[in-house]
């Protein structure tokens, strides 16, 4: 694949390509729509590759890679996103650098095989746990590359696991991708966590709740700490505006566009997009709700409100702003609904 | 040779007294260093009595997850080669939780080494009846003796595994069986397929058995019902 | 400028062969593209949509309920497009030209490259695009499969129908 000049490319095949440059040597998958293309797509670029029998030895295989020192990744959706976060929890808690790239589709149970953004919380927070992973949600196929990169930059630099939360829209579609912009990233490598010269001796599981709790507050502070390097957000029009709407991934994109078109309309709207859910960029949230203009929240998402219930979480107690929802779980939402609906909206 | 066997890194063993983990570590290790494989050998660990052995060989070990050692080591040994891969794992989490995995792990013929530690019950969460609960023998989820079929690990997975596959079975009172066969399993994997040993074990603490009882427990119930040799 | 097409049909009827071709030779012209296929669970006789997008500026939303050109070639499928119907600014449906597909004796197999015919008149009309850029993609897609004559029959009759 050519890489100095715009390609016409689905989503499958720009996480194949950005998985392939980020240096992955491995991919452990079991075929679920919407993420089966990549799975054959990596077949394809002739590097290791294993279809295993469930999405629970896809995501312990990738475990068992990581500790062998591989950049290795898997995808999944859904059913089989809910099964990952089996092994996802073992990389949360040895801090594995797992990558996985979801493809939301539509839920609870098999839903459908097609769109949506019901799959954060569960991206967010799935497991046992307490969220202590990155996940970055792209709204078009340059971020979809650019963030599936990050992704493994990030998870082994910083050592945490890592999701891709996209959708089927996004991986399913066809479009030009101009790969020249992402020419100067640059690989972390990766490190053998289990060491070929020395011994290492690795718990997984503690006698008492003083050594669990050690190594979680040490994860917790190490998040926070590195949660400044890796947040990330895109914001528009926010200096003036009354309503600020917030929306993440391809609704995001949507978002914006409507937030263009209501300005040519004079009405005073702001767009904030999370580019990462996990760690989310509360501070700049805060920062830019906590302006006196603010006087409505507006969670725009294909989802009954999983978007909202982290910015509600996220959001400091002393900011007074309303809320408003514009919710389709499991739709597509066009730039039109969202200007209808803002329109609607009364101060 | 007890000394050597509870603390070949200085460290204290967590095994009930009699149980039968420590004799089938201690054989793993005496077999690695006769190879010297001991700087290779990498131990993953399920979770059950399995996970007692973290920090108990001289060699690489980690925890992993209930039924999933299998395909972590499966990753682990796509990825390192030249690795000699051992999943430790119980009955329950072999032929359970984990039989999913293992069973594909053995069709595809995965270069790795299972151990099956097999005492019949799940030890660590207070002897409930497993797979390989034999008819009639009273647990905690069977209170008046097990009503259903045993399970025949090795002698399924010989069904769909490679010819060229390492399957047997033998009991943790057989020291010379039990090098034998983790010294066939080795050379199996080295050959590049998949290994699995099943060890008839000791569980004391389970059984309600004493000093001799334990033994004839085994000798007399286990291989009766589990036979021992190569798997052919 | 920006031309939006949805075209439907059942599946296995090739909805998604002139989506590509369509797309395909935008993106060759150095148009932006988006192109999304839709289809239900069946691997057969589902309905299969393609949702395509067609202009000079980014694309950020691959879908729409206001398609510019709305293509019909089963009556299973415009069942599933009902929606759309009332807000398409051109319709084509099979069912008007079912006489004339018949007149013609074009298999049925070729319908969809009748219909990739008839699409590019009409965005040619639109000055999106040259007949001969259209067919370029299709030549490279289907020359070398089988019935790549009766495909370009098809084709050339879908171009000249006189509508």
């Amino acid at each position: 694949m050519q890489n100095n000049k715009k390609q016409f490319l689905t989503g499958h095949e720009v996480v194949v390509q950005a998985a392939l440059d980020a240096g992955a040597e491995s991919m452990f998958g079991y075929p679920i729509t919407p993420t089966c293309e990549i799975l054959s797509g990596w077949f394809e670029s002739g590097k290791k590759c294993l279809q295993t029998e469930d999405e629970i030895a896809a995501g312990f295989g990738v475990c068992g890679a990581v500790l062998a020192g591989e950049k290795s990744f898997t995808a999944s959706s859904g059913p089989g996103h809910i099964l990952l976060q089996d092994s996802f929890s073992m990389a949360e808690a040895m801090r594995l650098p797992v990558v996985l790239i979801v493809g939301q589709r539509g839920g609870p149970s098999s839903g459908t095989v097609i769109y949506s953004q019901q799959e954060v919380i569960l991206a967010c927070f799935g497991g046992n746990g307490e969220g202590m992973r990155l996940v970055y949600s792209p709204s078009n196929l340059s971020e979809l590359y650019l963030l599936t990169r990050r992704a493994f930059n990030e998870a082994w630099k910083y050592r945490y696991p890592a999701i891709v939360l996209t959708d089927g829209y996004t991986l399913k579609i066809r479009q030009n991708v101009d790969f020249d912009q992402f020419k100067k990233i640059e690989n972390i490598p990766p490190i053998s966590l289990i060491p070929e010269n020395k011994i290492v001796h690795w718990p997984n599981i503690y006698t008492a709740e003083e050594e669990l709790n050690i190594v979680l507050e040490n994860t917790k502070n190490d998040f926070e700490n590195i949660a400044k390097e890796i947040v990330s957000f895109e914001s528009k029009e926010i200096e003036d505006a009354e309503i600020l709407l917030i929306a993440h991934g391809i609704v995001g994109a949507v978002t914006k566009i409507a937030v263009e078109e209501l300005r040519k309309q004079n009405i005073k709207v702001g767009l904030f997009r999370p580019i990462t859910l996990r760690p989310f960029p509360k501070q700049e949230l805060d920062k830019i709700c906590g302006w006196k203009k603010i006087k409505k929240i507006v969670v725009v998402e294909s989802s009954f409100g999983q978007l909202a219930r982290i910015v509600r979480d996220q959001l400091a107690p002393e900011i007074d702003a309303s809320f408003d929802y514009l919710q389709k779980p499991g739709l597509g939402i066009e730039p039109e609904e969202v200007i209808e609906f803002v329109k609607n909206i009364k101060i | 040779m007890s000394e050597n066997l509870t603390t070949p890194i200085g460290r204290q063993a967590k095994f009930c007294p009699g149980c039968g983990h420590p004799i089938v570590l201690m054989m793993l290790q005496r077999i690695l260093k006769q190879h010297n494989l001991e700087a290779q050998a990498v131990l993953g660990l399920d979770i059950g009595c399995s996970l007692l052995a973290w920090n108990y060989l001289p060699i690489n070990t980690f925890q992993t997850h209930h039924g999933r050692v299998v395909p972590t080591m499966v990753g682990f040994k796509r990825a390192r080669k030249n690795s000699l891969a051992i999943a430790y794992v119980g009955d329950g989490g072999a032929y359970a939780i984990g039989w999913q995995s293992l069973f594909h792990a053995a069709l595809r013929d995965e270069p790795v080494l299972v151990i099956v530690v097999n005492n019949t019950v799940y030890g660590m969460t207070g002897g409930q009846s497993a797979p390989t609960t034999l008819s009639g023998q009273k647990t905690p989820t069977s209170p008046d003796g097990f009503t259903g079929n045993t399970m025949y690990g090795p002698e399924i997975l010989h069904q769909v595994s490679n010819p060229e596959a390492f399957i047997a079975r033998t009991a943790v009172n057989d020291p010379k069986q039990m090098l034998d066969f983790l010294d066939k399993a080795i050379k199996t994997q080295q050959a590049g397929h998949f290994a699995l040993i099943e060890f008839l074990s000791f569980c004391p603490t389970n059984w309600r058995t004493k000093g001799i009882d334990t033994v004839k427990f085994l000798e007399e119930r286990l291989k009766s019902v589990f036979k021992v040799g190569e798997i052919k | 400028m920006q031309i939006k097409i949805l075209l439907s049909g059942d599946g296995g009827q090739g909805i998604q062969t002139i989506a590509e071709v369509i797309s395909r030779a935008a993106f060759e012209k150095g148009l932006t593209v988006s192109f999304i296929p839709n289809y239900g669970l069946e691997q057969r006789g589902g309905v299969s949509l393609a949702f395509i997008k067609i202009g000079d500026q980014e694309i950020v939303y691959p879908k729409f309920s206001n398609p510019d050109i709305l293509l019909i070639m089963s009556d299973q499928s415009r069942q599933r497009v009902l929606e759309y119907i009332s807000k398409s600014k051109k319709i084509i449906d099979i069912k008007d030209y079912n006489f004339y597909l018949q007149e013609k004796k074009i298999n049925s197999k070729n319908y969809n490259i009748f219909f990739l015919g008839f699409l590019t008149k009409m965005l040619e009309k639109e000055k999106i695009y040259l007949a001969e850029e259209i067919f370029l993609a299709l030549e490279k897609k289907l020359s070398s499969k089988p019935n790549w004559e009766e495909n370009k029959k098809a084709f050339a009759l879908g171009l000249s129908f006189n509508f």
